[in-house]
C-alpha cells in the first residue's frame, strides 16, 4: 500500500451567482483543463476519475453517465459519488492507497442557477410521509436546529450575524468569491426574517462553478511537483435521517468525521496543530456549531473565539479566510471542493492578498446541507 | 470566467426549459401503518421500544438503529410532549411570504426519545419557550385519513386528557 497521497493539481472556474453563457459541462471542462495544466499531466495519463454529483440537483436521471466527456474520462475507469466533494475525494484517496491507481482526478460542480425551484428540490429530500406534507422550507428545518444550538450554548443571533460580517468581508479579498461585502451584524439582523431566528443574510446564497483536483501517490507526486499538498487525514460520517430522533443542538456528524480524520493524521490537539480551517457556514450559526464539533473549543465557546478575533484572518486560528459559503457562495456538492481549493492555495503560498503567513496544516470540513446529517473532514499539509 | 462570451442580450439567454414529472407512492410499512392507524382510530401516538438500549422510537421503526435488533413492542405514549426547539416560519416553498407566520416546532413526546415536527397552535411566538409542555390537537375523528395532517398541531396542555 502506498504511504502518502498528495494533491498535485487543482483547477477552478471561480464562482458566480449565474453563468448563463456556459453549460455545466463547459464549466467543468474549464476547471479540468486548468487542473491538468497545473499538474503537468494529460487526462490520458490519469488512471481514474470521480465526479461528486446528485441526480436531482443535476436535473438528470443517472447523471453519472453525463460525466466522462468534460473531465477527459471517456472509456476510462470513472464513477460518481452522490455526496459532497470531500466524500468523493475520500474515495479517490482510497483508490490511490490501493496502489492500483497512481493518479485520480476528482471533480465537483454547482450549476445552481439552472435550478428553478431550489427550495422544492431540497424539500424533496425530506421524509415524504412525516415531514414533506407540512410544506415547510429547508430553511425552517435549519432554524429549528439554530434555536436549539443557541439555547444550549448561550449564543446569540447577533454573534451568528458577526460570522456573516467576517466571512462576507473576507470574501472581498478572494477573486473567486461571488458575495463579498462589507456589512455589519446589524445589517444581518435587519434583513427579512426567513424562519426566525434565521434572517435572509444568515443564509448562504447559491453560486455556480466547478473545481477539479488531481491526486497522486507519493512517487508520482514528487515527480510532478515541487509543492505536493499531502492528504494527512480524511473522515466522513452520517447521522440518522430521522429528524425526530436527532440531537438538535450538536453536530455529531462533524465531531465523528473529524475524530476519524484526526486519528489518521495523528492529531491529538487540533487547535494547536491546525493552522487554519475552512468549515461549513451554509447558515451563520453552522460555523460556530462546527467549530465546537471539530473540538476547536468547548461547546458554547465558539462565539467568544469569534468576538475576540481568534478566527479572523490575522487571528490564531483563521476560519473561512476564503469567505466561506456565505462569502463565496453555496455550491451544493462542490462545497468541499472550494474549501480544498482554499487550503491548497494557502499551503502553496498562492493565496494573494488573503495569504496567511507560515501555514503548514489546514482543515476542511463540509456538511451536505438540509436535511442531511452528513459531514466530512480533510486535513492537508505542505510538510 | 467563461470559455466563450456568447450572450450579448441578457433578455434572450440560450436555454431549453425542462421539467421532471415524477410521481411516487411512499408505502407506510408495518410501523408506519400502526402509527397512523392509532392516530386515526384512537387519537394517540405509538412508539416502538428497544429494551436493550432503553430507547423508544417516535415515529416507530421496526428496528433499533443503535443495536440493530428487530423491534415488535409497541407502546401507547399518549399525545403530550415538550417543545425541544421551534422557529417562526415566514416563507413558503416558492419563496413568497406566508400570509401569517407559522410556528413550527420539534416536539419531544413525553417518555420517548423521539417526537414529531409539527405546528404550534394557540401559543404566540412571545409566549413560547423551550421545554414548554404541549399536547396534540387532532382533526375530528370522522375527518382523519391516517396521515400526518390528521394532526392540526400542538397546543397548550388541557386538564383531563392524557
Ligand atoms: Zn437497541
Amino acid at each position: 500500500m502506498t504511504e502518502r497521497v498528495a494533491i498535485v493539481g487543482i483547477g477552478t472556474t471561480g464562482f458566480r451567482p449565474i453563468t448563463p453563457d456556459v453549460s455545466y459541462r463547459e464549466l467543468i471542462f474549464e476547471a479540468a483543463r486548468k487542473a491538468y495544466t497545473d499538474a503537468g499531466i494529460e487526462p490520458s495519463e490519469i488512471d481514474g476519475f470521480i465526479t461528486a454529483a446528485e441526480d436531482f440537483l443535476e436535473g438528470y436521471s443517472i447523471a453519472d453517465e453525463y460525466c466522462p466527456d468534460q473531465i477527459g474520462a471517456v472509456l476510462k475507469p470513472t464513477h460518481t459519488v452522490p455526496g459532497d466533494f470531500l466524500q468523493a475525494m475520500a474515495t479517490g484517496f482510497m483508490m490511490v492507497k490501493t496502489g492500483a491507481f497512481r493518479t485520480v482526478a476528482v471533480e465537483a460542480h454547482s450549476k445552481a442557477s439552472n435550478m428553478k425551484n431550489i427550495s422544492e428540490l431540497i424539500g424533496f429530500a425530506m421524509d415524504p410521509i412525516y415531514n414533506r406534507p407540512l410544506r415547510e422550507t429547508p430553511h425552517a428545518i435549519s432554524a429549528l436546529e439554530m434555536t436549539r444550538y443557541l439555547f444550549e450554548t448561550c449564543t446569540t443571533p447577533d454573534q451568528c450575524a458577526q460570522v456573516v460580517s467576517k466571512n462576507m468581508g473576507n470574501a472581498m479579498h478572494n477573486p473567486y468569491a461571488a458575495f463579498g461585502a462589507e456589512i455589519e451584524s446589524g445589517d444581518v439582523l435587519n434583513s427579512e426574517p426567513v424562519s426566525l431566528p434565521l434572517h435572509r443574510l444568515d443564509i448562504a446564497q447559491h453560486a455556480d462553478g466547478a473545481v477539479v483536483v488531481v491526486l497522486a501517490d507519493e512517487a508520482t507526486a514528487r515527480a510532478l511537483t515541487d509543492v505536493p499538498i499531502w492528504v494527512e487525514g480524511i473522515g466522513w460520517c452520517t447521522d440518522t435521517p430521522t429528524l425526530e430522533m436527532r440531537d438538535w443542538g450538536e453536530a455529531a456528524y462533524a465531531r465523528l468525521a473529524a475524530d476519524m480524520a484526526y486519528r489518521m493524521a495523528g492529531i491529538t490537539n487540533p487547535v494547536a496543530e491546525i493552522d487554519f480551517a475552512e468549515i461549513c457556514d451554509e447558515y451563520s450559526y453552522k460555523e460556530l456549531q462546527h467549530m465546537e464539533a471539530l473540538r476547536f473549543c468547548m461547546p458554547g465557546e465558539a462565539a467568544h473565539l469569534l468576538e475576540t478575533g481568534v478566527t479572523a484572518i490575522d487571528g490564531e486560528l483563521p476560519i473561512n479566510v476564503s469567505g466561506g459559503a456565505l462569502g463565496v457562495g453555496h455550491l451544493f456538492e462542490a462545497s468541499g471542493a472550494h474549501k480544498i481549493l482554499e487550503l491548497v492555495e494557502q499551503l502553496r503560498g498562492e493565496a494573494g492578498t488573503r495569504q496567511i503567513p507560515d501555514v503548514a496544516v489546514g482543515l476542511a470540513q463540509t456538511w451536505r446541507g438540509v436535511p442531511t446529517a452528513t459531514g466530512a473532514v480533510a486535513i492537508l499539509s505542505n510538510l | 470566467m467563461a470559455i466563450t462570451e456568447k450572450i450579448t442580450n441578457t433578455m434572450k439567454p440560450t436555454f431549453w426549459e425542462g421539467h421532471i414529472p415524477v410521481n411516487y407512492v411512499y408505502t407506510y410499512g408495518h410501523a408506519g401503518e400502526k402509527f397512523f392507524r392509532a392516530i386515526k382510530d384512537k387519537g394517540t401516538f405509538l412508539a416502538t421500544y428497544c429494551s436493550a438500549c432503553d430507547i423508544s422510537y417516535v415515529p416507530p421503526k421496526i428496528y433499533c438503529d443503535r443495536c440493530f435488533t428487530k423491534l415488535d413492542r409497541y407502546i401507547d405514549v399518549g399525545t403530550r410532549g415538550f417543545i425541544e426547539t421551534f422557529t417562526v416560519s415566514f416563507m413558503n416553498m416558492d419563496g413568497s411570504r406566508k400570509e401569517r407566520p407559522r410556528i413550527l416546532a420539534m416536539i419531544r413526546i413525553v417518555g420517548t426519545d423521539g417526537g414529531l415536527i409539527h405546528y404550534i397552535e394557540g401559543i404566540g411566538p412571545d409566549e413560547i419557550a423551550l421545554g414548554m409542555p404541549v399536547q396534540a390537537v387532532f382533526k375530528p375523528k370522522g375527518k382523519r385519513t391516517g396521515a400526518i395532517d390528521d394532526i392540526i398541531g400542538f397546543g397548550p396542555v388541557t386538564r383531563g386528557r392524557k
